[in-house]
């Protein structure tokens, strides 16, 4: 572990969003599974959204639909939808950022997560901007194909979170 | 006379539960789980929220549900394949953990849900396919699909929780 990482962790600890994350995960009964919960429900309107709209546009899903409508109407959920997602995930990060922290999957997890999550903006905006559809047709299906496989790679990812063991033995 | 208890300690002993149960398979088996139950729930969830008459108005149930229903199917079927990969590798123990019963319990409410609109209001959706609002069954139906389901979530998350 290096210094820079002890000292966020330290800091982190020393906090008091950390001191309150871990009391209500520790004394309201149920707490864990309940904030995991509404992780996973997001994570849900997340696949119910973008990546609906990733299936749609490589010709898979939604036949009926147009592209520029479903990203008008859905990805305000995805953009919703991922807030929840990040508050539940950072009570449980604050409560234990040491846990997470210097775990490899976390890491894999958050490499996948950003370039995602930029890809979902800018396919928003790509589309805005050229609602026609088909003009730019090609970068559209290929951002929607990384976008499919990156969201895949966070939910996957983030469930390995817990067996990191598994992929990187402890000495 | 088999007992239930004999057939869970039988699965419990197939040779591809050891495999599971003692390996990566069981990660692995669970993020595909995961990944496939929020499938499932995304799809749904459009549909619910037309029943309710709160998304796609404008829109005909028919056109939505057709579309999305076959993927929720799809999606359903590999989280139970998925799931029953985990259940054997402790079947007796599954079976007796509260989470887990509470979670068979509304999957079964799930699919009686289910089975009442399609067989009920359904039945009739000619009649109300294009209403902004559905009737009063199909809404019905569909908030309690979303109550049940983010139940099972719910349900699913604390089984790991009691072990």
């Amino acid at each position: 572990m290096t210094g820079a990482l002890r000292d966020l962790i330290h800091a982190i600890n020393s906090s008091a969003v950390h001191d309150a994350a871990l009391y209500l995960l520790g004394n309201i009964p149920g707490f864990p599974p309940m904030v995991q919960t509404v992780h996973i429900l997001g994570i849900s309107c997340v696949m119910g959204s973008i990546v609906l709209i990733d299936l749609k546009v490589l010709g898979l899903a939604l036949p009926s639909q147009s592209v520029p409508e479903l990203v008008r109407r859905l990805m305000p959920w995805t953009w919703w939808a991922l807030l929840f997602v990040m508050l539940s995930g950072l009570t449980l990060f604050v409560a234990r950022p040491g846990r997470y922290l210097v775990n490899p999957l976390f890491g894999i997890k958050f490499a996948l997560l950003i370039p995602a999550v930029v890809l979902a903006a800018v396919f928003q905006r790509l589309v805005h901007a050229n609602p026609g559809e088909a003009r730019s047709a090609g970068a559209l299906r290929a951002i929607a194909l990384v976008s499919l496989l990156l969201w895949i790679g966070v939910i996957m990812a983030g469930r390995w979170i817990a067996y990191a063991d598994y992929l990187f033995p402890a000495e | 006379m088999t007992s239930l208890a004999d057939f869970w300690s039988w699965l419990e002993n197939l040779p591809l539960a050891g495999r599971i149960g003692e390996s990566w398979w069981f990660p692995l088996l669970e993020s595909i789980h995961v990944l496939s139950a929020t499938f499932v729930l995304g799809t749904l969830l459009m549909v619910d929220l037309r029943l309710l008459g709160v998304a796609a108005r404008q829109q005909a149930v028919t056109r939505i549900s057709g579309e999305l229903i076959p993927w929720s199917w799809g999606a359903f079927a590999v989280a139970v394949v998925t799931g029953s990969g985990m259940f054997i590798t402790r079947a007796g123990t599954y079976m007796e953990n509260p989470a887990f019963q509470i979670k068979l319990v509304l999957l079964a409410l799930a699919g009686i849900n289910m089975a009442a609109f399609h067989f009920g209001t359904f039945h009739r959706v000619a009649q109300w396919d294009m209403a902004a609002t559905p009737t009063v069954a199909a809404r019905f139906a569909g908030a309690a699909s979303l109550l049940i389901w983010a139940g099972v979530m719910l349900a699913g998350r604390w089984v790991g929780h009691l072990q």
